[in-house]
C-alpha cells in the first residue's frame, strides 16, 4: 500500500481491471499529465470572470475613479499645507480660507471615494462569488455528464477536492487579486502617462526595468508553479485518503489498521507540509525582487535625471528639477502596483494550479450521446435485442464474446451464471453506462445508440445491489423515481415494496432524514427503498441486479407478489442467485464464457442437464439431503 | 484558540524568530525613505552639497573622505546604498517567510495528524455523526485556514504594533493636541470592529456548514453516479447542487459585504483624521501666538496618523481572519475533543472453550429511543464452532456481531470473548483475533495482493495465494493480466459484487484468525461458489470459530448451530434438523426459499 501511496501516478498506467460485472475499467486512464500552458489556463479563467461582463466593467470604471481620487488626494493635501506661508522674518501665516477650501474638497473627495470603495468591495465580492458559483455549477454539471467509467476509476476524494479546495482557491484569487490587479494596472498606466508627459526619454529609461521584471517573474514563476501544482495535488491526495479511510472506517477498525492509515496519512501530510513551505518561500522571493527592481528604477531616474539637468541635450532639452521630483513620485507609484502584483502572485499561482485541475475535469470527454431518433418514452415497447455483442473493460480481456440475447416485450428474463461471468455487464451495456465494442443492442428495432440517452434511461428503471440513497427525506428518496408523483402514489409504491411498515415505525415516518448515503438504515431497508423508487418510476423496462440479495427471504417472499405485479407488462431483466427469484421467469439465460450457453424455462433447462442443471444442483447441494 | 497555541509550542523558536526577522524587513522599509530624501534633497536639489544632512555627510565622508562631492557621486552612492538596503530587507523578508511558513505548516501538519489520529480512534457512531464530507473538510480546508492564519499572525504580530506604538508616540511628541485626533478615531474604529466581528463570526462557521453540504452532494453524486444516470436525474441533482451552492454563495456574500463596508469606513476615518490634523495645525498657526507648528510638523503628523491608522487596519484584517480561523479552530477542536466512546481495556485472553458469550445483552443505538434493537440475548458460542445467525432484514443481526468487535457497546448486559468482558479486553488484541467481513465490501485502492495483505501485512506470497484460493478468488485473480499485482480502482469499482466479497474474505482468511465473522458476506456469490467456499473454510480453518450471518438456508444449513432472530431476540437455536422440527419461524424461512424445490428431488434423482 505504501509504495502505491507514494507514487500513485506511476502505477496508474498499469492498472488493469478484470472483466467482472460491477463495472469500471481503467481503460480511460487518460494521458499522463503534460505540463500545461499557464497562459492558456489564465485565459480560460479570465473568460470565466469575463462572463460577468457588467460587473467587470463596473469594477474597472469604479476603480478608475478611485485611482484618480487616490492620485488627487495627496495633491490637495499638499495644497492645504502650502497655505502655510513663511514670511521674510521667519514667522508663519496661514491662508485659512484656502485651507478650508482644500480640506473641504478633500472631505468631499474622500466621501465619494469611500462610497465608491464600498461599491467596489461589494462588486468585487459579487464578481468572485458569481464566478465561483458558475464554476462550481459547471463543474458539477460536467461531472454528471462524465461517463461512469470516470467515476469508477478516479478517487472520489480527489474529485471532491477539486470541487471545494481548488474552486475555493480560485475564489480567493478572484476576490482579492482581481481588484488589486485592476487598480495596479490602472495606476501603472496613469503613472507611465505622466512620465511620458514630463519627458519621453526619461519614460523610456524608466521602462528599462520592464524586460527585467518580465524575465525575472516568468523564470521565478516557472519554479514556483511546480511547487504550487504539487501542493494542490497533494491536497487532493490527502482528501482522497481521508475520504477512503473514513468511508471504509468499519473495515479499517476491524482490521486494526488505524495505525497504518495514520502512518500513510502522515506521509502525505508531511509531503504536503514540505511542498507548502517551498511554495511559500518561492512565493515570498517575488516581492523583494520586484521591490529591488522598483528601487532600481528610482535610482535610474534620479541618476539620469540629475545628469540631464546638468547636461541639457537635444533629446532632453529642458528638464527641470521639479520635473525630476514629480517623476520620482511617479516612479514610487510605479513600484507599489508592481509590488502589489508580486504579492498577489502566490495566490494567483495557487488559483491557476487549482484552475488547471478544474479544467482537467472539464476537458474530459463527455458521455457519448449522439442519439437523434425522436421517440417518446411512452412509445418504447420494450423489445430488447443484443446481437453478437463483444465487450471488454480492458483491451485483451474480453468479458462478452458474441453475446446474443432477445427479450420480448413484457417478458421476464433471468440471467444466471457464475460470479464474474458478465451478468452485470449486460446491464451496464443496456443502460449505456459503457459502450459495446462490437455488435448492436436494439430496443424495438432501434439501435440504442441512436436513441437519446435521456429517453433510453427514462424507459428503464434499475435496482442495484449497492443501493444508492441521498441525504434527504425518505419521501424525496422514493420520489426520486418520479419527481412529480403524488404522496399517495409514493405511499402506494412504498407499500408495494413492503417498505411502508418499517418507514411508518420511524419517528418521522416519510419525513425521516436519511444520513449521508442512508447510513442510518440497514442494507435491507435501503434495498426496499430503492425498490419502492423503481416501482414509482413505472418504467417500460425493469432491471433488477441482485435487487433483493440483502432482503431476507421471508420479506422477499412478501415482496414477491409485489414484484410479480411490478414486472407485469414490463420487460424485466433479473439478475439473481436465489432460485426463488428467478424460477418464475419466462426465460432463464445462462451466461458462460462471454456468451449465452443455454436459454429456456426452468423446467426445460433442468431437463437439458447442462450448465443450469449444474448451477441448480449446486444451489441445493446439501439442502434437502 | 488555546489548542492552536499549544501546537505552536514545538516551533516556538521559529515563531519568535519570524517576527524578529520581520523587524529587519520593517527597518529596511523605514530606512529607505531617508536615503531617498538624501538623493532628492542633496543629490539633485543641492547639487551634491550634503553638508546640511547628517546622514549624507557622514556616509560621503566615510566613503570618499572630506571634501565636496559631485551631484552624480551622491546620487549613485546613495542609489547603490538604497539597493543594498532593499536586498538586506528582502533577505529578512524571505527568511521571515520561511520561518513563518515552516512554523505554521509544521503546526498544521501536526494538527492534521492529530485530528486524523483522533478520527481513527473514534467509534463508528461518532464518525457517522460527523459524516464523511465534514471530516474531509475539517481535515483539509479548516486546517489550511488555521495554517494561513498562523502564518499571517506571525508576520503581522510585530509589524502592526510597531507601527502603532511608534506612530502614536511620535505623534504625541510633535504636539499633544494631535493625540486627541487618535483619541477620537480609535473608539470609532473599535466600535466598528466589534460590530463586524460579532456579526461575522457566526456567519463564518455557517460558511463551513454550507461547504460541508456542497461536499456531501458532490460525494453522493460521485458515488451514486449510476443511479443518478439511470433515473436521468442529472437535472434534479443539479438543482439540488445549485441550492447548496447558492446558499454557500449567499452566505459568503453576506460576510464579504460586511467586509466591504469596513474598508471605506476605515478610509473615511483615516482621511477625517488627516483633515483634522491639518486643521488643528492650521488653526494653531493662525490663532496662537508663538505657535511651534510648521508645515514640516504638520506633514510629519499626517504621516504618523496615517501609519497608526494603517496599522489598525492591518489589525482589523487580522481580526477578520481570527474570526474565520476561530470557526475552523472550533471545527477541528470538535474532532480533537471528541472522546472516543469505546475505550480499550488492557486484558488479553487465552483462547477459551467458550469463544464468545452474550449475557443478558440488550442493545439500542446510542441516539435512538424506544424499543431496543436487541434484548435478552443469552448465548455461548464454542471455540471452533460454526455458528449461524438468520433473521429478517433489520432484525439486529449485524448489531449483534458488532458488539463482539465493540463497534458498539451493549446497552445492558455483557459480551465476553475468551471469558473476558470485551470492555476490559485490549481493543487491538480483540480485533486482531477476529476477522470481520461485511456484506458491503470495502476495498482500498492498491493492488489485489496489497488488499489481501491488508489482513496481514507480512504475509508471504504463498499465504496470500492460499487465502485467495480458500476464498475462491484465485481463479478470477489469475484471469487478470496482472494477476495479484493487478490494480484495484476506486474502492474496487472495477470488480463485480461477488469478486469484491471474495476479496474481502481472502483478506479475512490471510490472518488465520481465531474467529471469523461473515456478515452476509457471501450474498453476492452464486451458491456453487459459496458451497466451495464453505467447504474450503471448513477444511482449512477448522480451528477457527465461524460466526456467519446469512439469508439463505443453504448457507447456514451445515452450521453446528443456527440462531433464529426475531423481534429483537434469539427465538430458537439449534442445528438445522432440530430447527426444522421445533422452529416454526425457521420452517417458514425454509419454505420461503424452497418454494418449488420439489423438482430438486427430480434433479437429484437423475
Amino acid at each position: 500500500m505504501n509504495d502505491q501511496r507514494k507514487a500513485p501516478q506511476a502505477k496508474m498506467p498499469d492498472m488493469r481491471r478484470p472483466g467482472g460485472g460491477g463495472g469500471g475499467p481503467m481503460g480511460a486512464r487518460v494521458n499522463r499529465e503534460k505540463p500545461k500552458n499557464t497562459l492558456q489556463t489564465l485565459g480560460r479563467l479570465l473568460k470565466y470572470i469575463g462572463k460577468s461582463k457588467l460587473l467587470v466593467i463596473a469594477l474597472v470604471c469604479i476603480m478608475a475613479i478611485v485611482t484618480v481620487s487616490d492620485l488627487a488626494g495627496p495633491a490637495l493635501q499638499g495644497a492645504a499645507i502650502n497655505t502655510i506661508k513663511v514670511a521674510e522674518d521667519g514667522s508663519l501665516s496661514v491662508d485659512l480660507d484656502t485651507m478650508f477650501l482644500c480640506l473641504g474638497a478633500m472631505g468631499v473627495l474622500f466621501l465619494i471615494s469611500a462610497g465608491l470603495g464600498l461599491a467596489q468591495g461589494i462588486i468585487a465580492a459579487k464578481l468572485s462569488q458569481n464566478t465561483v458559483y458558475m464554476m462550481r455549477n459547471d463543474l458539477f454539471k460536467k461531472i454528471s455528464k462524465l461517463p461512469i467509467k470516470y467515476t469508477d476509476t478516479h478517487k472520489h476524494g480527489d474529485i471532491m477536492s477539486r470541487m471545494t479546495n481548488d474552486v475555493e482557491n480560485v475564489s480567493n484569487a478572484v476576490s482579492q487579486s482581481i481588484a488589486s490587479l485592476i487598480s495596479s494596472i490602472l495606476t501603472l498606466i496613469g503613472a507611465f502617462t505622466m512620465m511620458v508627459y514630463y519627458s519621453w526619454v526619461m519614460a523610456l529609461i524608466a521602462c528599462i526595468t520592464i524586460p527585467m521584471t518580465i524575465a525575472i517573474s516568468t523564470n521565478l514563476a516557472k519554479f514556483m508553479r511546480k511547487y504550487f501544482v504539487k501542493r494542490q495535488k497533494l491536497v487532493g491526495a490527502l482528501n482522497g485518503q481521508v475520504e477512503e479511510m473514513v468511508t471504509s472506517y468499519k473495515t479499517v477498525v476491524a482490521y486494526g489498521k488505524e495505525g497504518k492509515a495514520i502512518e500513510d496519512f502522515g506521509v502525505t501530510s508531511g509531503e504536503l507540509k514540505k511542498s507548502s513551505i517551498l511554495a511559500r518561500v518561492w512565493g515570498s522571493i517575488m516581492g523583494p525582487c520586484m521591490n529591488f527592481l522598483g528601487n532600481f528604477q528610482y535610482v535610474l531616474i534620479a541618476a539620469f535625471g540629475g545628469f540631464f539637468v546638468l547636461n541639457p541635450n537635444p533629446l532632453v532639452p529642458s528638464l527641470m528639477l521639479g520635473d525630476i521630483h514629480s517623476m520620482l513620485q511617479y516612479s514610487k507609484k510605479f513600484t507599489r502596483p508592481v509590488n502589489e502584483i508580486a504579492n498577489q502572485y502566490a495566490s494567483i499561482l495557487t488559483a491557476l494550479a487549482g484552475a488547471e485541475r478544474i479544467f482537467e475535469i472539464m476537458d474530459s470527454a463527455d458521455e457519448i450521446d449522439e442519439g437523434t431518433v425522436e421517440v417518446h418514452v411512452s412509445e418504447i415497447e420494450g423489445n430488447i435485442r443484443f446481437e453478437n455483442i463483444d465487450f471488454a473493460y480492458e483491451e485483451g480481456e474480453p468479458v462478452l464474446k458474441g453475446l446474443d440475447l432477445w427479450l420480448k416485450k413484457g417478458q421476464k428474463i433471468a440471467i444466471v451464471g457464475a460470479t464474474g461471468s458478465g451478468k452485470t455487464t449486460v446491464v451496464n451495456l443496456l443502460t449505456r453506462f459503457y459502450e459495446v465494442d462490437g455488435g448492436v443492442i436494439t430496443i424495438d428495432g432501434r439501435d440504442i445508440t441512436t436513441i437519446p440517452k435521456e429517453t433510453l434511461r427514462r424507459s428503464i428503471a434499475i435496482v442495484l445491489q449497492d443501493t444508492v440513497l441521498f441525504s434527504d427525506t425518505i419521501r424525496a428518496n422514493i420520489k426520486y423515481g418520479r419527481l412529480e408523483a403524488s404522496d399517495e402514489e409514493m405511499r402506494a409504491a412504498a407499500a408495494l415494496a413492503k417498505a411502508d411498515t418499517f418507514i411508518e415505525r420511524l419517528p418521522d415516518g416519510y419525513d425521516t432524514m436519511l444520513a449521508e448515503s442512508g447510513s442510518n438504515l440497514s442494507q435491507g431497508q435501503r434495498q426496499l427503498l430503492s425498490i419502492a423508487r423503481a416501482v414509482l418510476a413505472d418504467p417500460k423496462i425493469l432491471i433488477l441486479d441482485e435487487a433483493t440479495s440483502s432482503v431476507d427471504t421471508r420479506t422477499e417472499m412478501h415482496i414477491q407478489q409485489a414484484m410479480v405485479a411490478l414486472m407485469e407488462n414490463r420487460t424485466s431483466l433479473i439478475i439473481a442467485h436465489r432460485l426463488s427469484t428467478i424460477r418464475d421467469a419466462d426465460k432463464i439465460v445462462v451466461i458462460k464464457d462471454g456468451r449465452v450457453a443455454e436459454a429456456g424455462s426452468h423446467e426445460e433447462l433442468l431437463a437439458l442437464g447442462g450448465e443450469y442443471h449444474k448451477l441448480y444442483s449446486n444451489q441445493f447441494a446439501g439442502i434437502a439431503t | 484558540m488555546k489548542t492552536v497555541f499549544r501546537y505552536l509550542k514545538p516551533y516556538a523558536l521559529l515563531a519568535i524568530i519570524s517576527p524578529l526577522l520581520m523587524i529587519g524587513e520593517v527597518m529596511a522599509d523605514l530606512f529607505l525613505p531617508k536615503l531617498m530624501t538624501v538623493i532628492v534633497d542633496y543629490g539633485i536639489n543641492a547639487a551634491g552639497d550634503v553638508s546640511e544632512s547628517e546622514l549624507g555627510s557622514t556616509v560621503m565622508r566615510l566613503l570618499y573622505g572630506e571634501g565636496t562631492y559631485s551631484s552624480m557621486q551622491v546620487i549613485i552612492t546613495f542609489g547603490v546604498l538604497m539597493l543594498l538596503v532593499v536586498l538586506v530587507g528582502g533577505f529578512f523578508g524571505v527568511f521571515c517567510a520561511y520561518t513563518a511558513a515552516k512554523a505554521s505548516q509544521s503546526l498544521g501538519d501536526d494538527l492534521r495528524r492529530d485530528a486524523y489520529k483522533k478520527v481513527m480512534s473514534l467509534s463508528i457512531e461518532q464518525t457517522d455523526k460527523f459524516t464523511t464530507g465534514s471530516l474531509v473538510t475539517r481535515m483539509t480546508n479548516d486546517v489550511t485556514m488555521i495554517i494561513e492564519f498562523t502564518e499571517m499572525l506571525l508576520r503581522m504580530l510585530v509589524r502592526s504594533p510597531m507601527f502603532f506604538i511608534g506612530g502614536t508616540v511620535m505623534l504625541c511628541t510633535l504636539d499633544v493636541k494631535f493625540g486627541f485626533v487618535l483619541l477620537c478615531a480609535l473608539p470609532i474604529m473599535a466600535l466598528m470592529l466589534t460590530f463586524v466581528l460579532t456579526r461575522a463570526v457566526p456567519i463564518f462557521s455557517k460558511i463551513q456548514q454550507k461547504l460541508d453540504r456542497v461536499n456531501s452532494v458532490v460525494q453522493e453524486n460521485v458515488t451514486g453516479a449510476r443511479v443518478v444516470k439511470a433515473y436521468v436525474r442529472e437535472d434534479h441533482e443539479f438543482e439540488r447542487f445549485k441550492t447548496a451552492n447558492g446558499e454557500l454563495r449567499d452566505t459568503n456574500m453576506k460576510v464579504q459585504k460586511m467586509m466591504a463596508i469596513m474598508h471605506p469606513v476605515l478610509t473615511v476615518v483615516m482621511n477625517a483624521a488627516i483633515i483634522a490634523v491639518i486643521l488643528i495645525g492650521g488653526l494653531d498657526i493662525a490663532n496662537v501666538a508663538g505657535s511651534e507648528m510648521s508645515a514640516g510638523t504638520i506633514m510629519a503628523a499626517v504621516t504618523y496618523v496615517t501609519q497608526v491608522i494603517m496599522s489598525i487596519m492591518m489589525v482589523t484584517m487580522l481580526f477578520t481572519s481570527v474570526s474565520r480561523a476561530m470557526a475552523s479552530v472550533k471545527r477541528v477542536n470538535e474532532v480533537l475533543d471528541a472522546d472516543p466512546v469505546i475505550i480499550s481495556g488492557d486484558k488479553v485472553g487465552e483462547s477459551e472453550e467458550i469463544a464468545v458469550s452474550f449475557r443478558n445483552v440488550s442493545f439500542r443505538y446510542p441516539s435512538a429511543t424506544g424499543r431496543p434493537v436487541l434484548h435478552d440475548i443469552n448465548i455461548d458460542i464454542k471455540k471452533g464452532e460454526t455458528f449461524a445467525i438468520i433473521g429478517a432484514t433489520g432484525s439486529g443481526k449485524t448489531s449483534l456481531v458488532n458488539m463482539i468487535l465493540r463497534f458498539y457497546d451493549a446497552t445492558e448486559g455483557e459480551v465476553l470473548v475468551n471469558g473476558i468482558p470485551v470492555k476490559e479486553y485490549d481493543l487491538a488484541a480483540l480485533r486482531s483475533s477476529i476477522s470481520y467481513v461485511m456484506q458491503k465490501s470495502e476495498l482500498f485502492s492498491g493492488t489485489i495482493a496489497e488488499n489481501i495483505r491488508w489482513g496481514k501485512p507480512d504475509a508471504t506470497d504463498e499465504e496470500v495465494r492460499a487465502a485467495a484460493r480458500i476464498a475462491q478468488a484465485e481463479d478470477f485473480v489469475n484471469s487478470f493480466s496482472g494477476g495479484f499485482d493487478d490494480y484495484i480502482a476506486e474502492k474496487g469499482a472495477s470488480l463485480s459484487g461477488g469478486q469484491k466479497q471474495r476479496m474481502s474474505i481472502a483478506r479475512a482468511i490471510v490472518r488465520r484468525p481465531e474467529m471469523i465473522i461473515l456478515d452476509d458476506a457471501t450474498s453476492a456469490l452464486d451458491l456453487a461458489t459459496e458451497a466451495r467456499l464453505r467447504k474450503a473454510l471448513r477444511e482449512e480453518l477448522s480451528g477457527s470459530t465461524v460466526i456467519m450471518i446469512a439469508q439463505r438456508i443453504a448457507s447456514v444449513k451445515e452450521a453446528d448451530r443456527i440462531a433464529v432472530i426475531e423481534n429483537g431476540t434469539i427465538k430458537d437455536c439449534g442445528s438445522h434438523d432440530e430447527l426444522m422440527r421445533t422452529s416454526e419461524t425457521y420452517r417458514d424461512i425454509y419454505n420461503s426459499q424452497m418454494k418449488g424445490a420439489d423438482e430438486k428431488e427430480v434433479a437429484a434423482n437423475e
